[in-house]
């Protein structure tokens, strides 16, 4: 048993360490630097070997600092009310999600696949001592994170201690359960496809867990140590399943059946351009009266109607209920309606998030890659300057379109709830608010065309070869997530938000008109 | 007409994979350009078509006496895999075609003329591309690259994965197109570059050569051929 772990660890370690060297040769002034039989330099494996290990170590309490601050303090620091009991309510809620969505044990890793199925290591061997491996991560990582985040929300060590064993006694309980039922059905459980009916367990657990401490309900602790206990129990019921099933390579076979495929970069490459295709509409009698690019891009958008116009009205319609929602329940709860009011005042930076999550830009110049450029790139009159600035122009209106029906519900129903709510002394807040909400939605539609034009992030096999692209996609994320740190009044962030999405767009077209031609290709 | 190019060069990082090529294309011919896997083939191709940039050297067009560059619509290329956008009918895509370049075209034909140059059936012709089979892609392809009859015609291994009928045809149409025009067909398959070319050059090393037939019989072409292939090995 110990052999096989130490195998997988040495294993993992080796293609951490050629991962790194392969990211190393991939950054532009670096892999200058390098050398072409880079992985053979003893040197420099060595080194990169020691990053490999350092990060297994920093990886053990780095994760877990994220999610306890991100997840638990960060959003807890919202509500009013004692904050060790929405510590305790919010994580115990997370806990019994991860208890199900993070298993690792039913997670289709890539390293599993290659210890199991390329280098054919004893299944069981292999997954039940990296299972303890994992295990004992868990609970080194948790120790004294759990201890730092349990102060700083007001629990003592004992009690934060206490949420190790729901949170280890939970895994092992449903490991086992997963385990059981693969033995009754032939049905194995993976985190990565999970059924309709978790999708749905973990909205309810998540509007459990962060909306019951607004309405000023929270689980009791007693209740919560009392739930440890029993799932403690079950966990440890649950080891000797864990340690005896005799199928692990059988319900591997299944978990891992689509790396097969993805290992292959050809069958990837195709799986992925044939799912793109199901998104074209085979629909009879549709046509276009326009001209030239105008008629093409018409041909698209109404052959991607369904793709492109779907997730729009879906989110307009998951907008204008939650309008709905907080409306009935401010005027409902004058307590609800005054709360409502004060965030109100200084939400608009939240909405910079909020309008990021739900742009929805990269989905369509995905299909407009995958679906369009990826072919008609290889064509020289494509790509000649005037038409690829013509098209721009076209895709830009669509894509500001797409994007504005649900910010329109958003800005005006905000007005709306500010209004119904008590309303403001500034009446000039009633016209910022729609605007400038509409503004972060004509800067996300730009970005991410503009984005796509000037670091255009695929090859001809459907390939992502721009790390910059990343990079870009990374900051825009962070600098988002930051902007809710930032406690300005509505009138005077509107006022900027409005500013700079004008100012960023016509910079941002004027760039694409300089630049697009050259950069808007095929990558090689 | 000829196409000229000049020491052409071009590396990925160490690799030096076109080590200077100097050679001259003229019209009215189909060149066989072979190579061993990995020769620079497609590279070649791509400083061409100037999908990549060549670290130096120059490449032109040469008409009575005059040097010109080669402007995007003079040069069309034909990949191996057929690229055409599947969300639109073969018609859609050649009406918007000549809607784009019309006054690039000098013999304007209506839509279903030129399907019939490479008889594509009435009824496939509305229909959309992505259930177009292999060949009927390819012959889309080829199509819209002859339309606006590019000076010069790039073709990746085109024939490749095309049944034995579809092949005879983009044989034949590609015949009839080599008037006036400078055509560059890579290829593995030999057969097909002796039947088809009206000459042969190797990629090999970095350059091309020319390969003379003389009184060669096809079977000591053949193997001259394959002699020059194989030196790149003891280079």
């Amino acid at each position: 048993m110990l052999d096989s772990f130490l195998i997988s660890f040495r294993l993992k370690i080796t293609y951490r360490v050629n991962g790194f060297l392969y990211s190393l040769k991939c950054v532009p002034l670096v892999r200058k630097l390098l050398p072409d039989r880079l992985y053979c330099v003893r040197g420099l494996k060595i080194f990169a070997g020691i990053l490999a290990g350092l990060w297994e170590l920093v990886s053990l309490f780095l994760g877990k600092i994220l999610y306890l601050w991100l997840m638990i303090l960060l959003p807890a620091g919202l509500y009013k009310g004692d904050q060790r009991q929405i510590f305790l309510h919010i994580f115990a809620i997370l806990s019994v999600i991860g208890m199900y969505a993070n298993t690792y044990m039913f997670d289709p890793s890539n390293d599993k696949y290659y210890a199991m199925f390329l280098l054919r290591m004893d299944a069981r061997k292999y997954t039940v001592s990296n299972y303890i491996y994992i295990i004992l991560r868990q609970l080194a990582g948790y120790l004294p994170t759990l201890i730092a985040a349990g102060l700083q929300a007001g629990l003592a060590v004992w009690e934060s201690l206490l949420f190790l064993p729901l949170i280890l006694g939970g895994k092992l309980a449903v490991a086992a359960w997963d385990l059981r039922h693969y033995e009754k059905t032939g049905d194995a459980a993976n985190e990565n496809s999970l059924s309709k009916a978790e999708w749905i367990l973990m909205g309810v657990l998540l509007a459990a867990a962060y909306g019951l401490p607004a309405l000023g309900i929270t689980l009791p602790a007693g209740f919560v140590w009392a739930a440890a206990a029993v799932v403690f129990a079950a966990g440890l019921a649950g080891i000797k399943k864990i340690r005896d099933f005799r199928y692990y390579r059988e319900m591997y076979q299944q978990i891992l059946a689509g790396k097969r495929y993805q290992m292959d970069s050809v069958t990837t490459t195709k799986i992925v351009a044939d799912q793109d295709k199901k998104y074209i509409s085979a629909e009879q009698g549709i046509t276009s009266s326009k001209k030239g690019f105008e008629y093409f891009h018409d041909l698209f958008v109404k052959r991607h109607r369904r793709a492109l116009w779907k997730s729009t009205w879906r989110m307009t319609a998951f907008a204008a209920a939650v309008w709905a929602a907080c409306t009935a329940l401010a005027l409902a709860f004058s307590e609800v309606g005054e709360g409502l009011n004060r965030f109100l005042m200084f939400s608009l930076p939240y909405f910079v998030f909020i309008l990021y999550g739900i742009n929805r830009g990269s989905l369509t110049t995905r299909i407009m890659f995958m679906n369009c450029d990826h072919m008609m790139l290889t064509y020289p009159f494509y790509r000649k300057p005037e038409n690829i600035l013509k098209l721009f122009r076209i895709r830009l209106r669509e894509c500001i379109r797409l994007n504005l029906p649900p910010a329109l519900v958003i800005g005006v129903g905000i007005a709306l709830l500010l209004y119904l709510t008590g309303g403001t002394e500034n009446p000039a807040n009633y016209g910022i608010l729609p605007v400038s909400i509409l503004a972060m939605s004509v800067f996300f539609s730009v970005h991410n065309l503009v984005c796509y034009y000037l670091l255009q992030p695929y090859n001809a096999a459907l390939e992502v070869k721009s790390k910059i692209s990343a990079l870009v996609s990374w900051v825009t994320y962070l600098i988002c997530f930051a902007c809710m740190r930032i406690h300005l009044p509505t009138f005077g962030f509107g006022l900027l938000t409005i500013c700079f999405a004008v100012l960023y767009c016509i910079g941002a077209c004027a760039l694409v008109y300089k630049k697009g031609a050259e950069t808007f290709r095929l990558r090689n | 007409m000829e196409l000229v190019i000049e020491n052409l060069r071009k590396s990925f990082e160490k690799k030096e994979v076109l080590r200077g090529i100097h050679f001259t294309f003229e019209d009215g011919k189909i060149y066989g350009l072979l190579g061993r896997n990995g020769a620079g083939k497609t590279t070649l191709f791509n400083c061409l078509s100037r999908d990549i940039r060549c670290d130096s050297g120059e490449f032109y067009l040469q008409e009575n006496g005059n040097r010109k560059e080669i402007e995007a619509e003079e040069l069309g290329y034909v990949l191996s895999t057929p690229t055409v956008p599947e969300f639109l009918t073969g018609r859609e895509f050649v009406h918007f075609f000549l809607d784009i370049n019309r006054k690039n075209i000098a013999d304007l034909k209506t839509e279903d003329a030129y399907f019939d140059l490479i008889n594509m059936e009435p009824e496939d012709r509305d229909k959309l591309m992505k259930d177009y089979s292999h060949g009927m892609k390819n012959k889309m392809q080829m199509l819209i690259n002859i339309i606006a009859q590019p000076k010069i015609l790039l073709l990746d291994e085109p024939l490749t994965s095309l049944d034995v009928v579809v092949a005879e045809e983009m044989k034949q149409l590609l015949r009839k197109l080599k008037k006036g025009h400078i055509l560059i067909f890579s290829t593995h398959i030999m057969e097909l570059a002796l039947d088809l070319c009206d000459e042969i050059v190797v990629l090999s090393q970095g350059t091309l050569k020319k390969v003379e037939r003389g009184a060669l019989d096809e079977e000591a072409f053949k193997e001259k051929i394959i002699e020059i292939l194989k030196e790149g090995d003891h280079a």
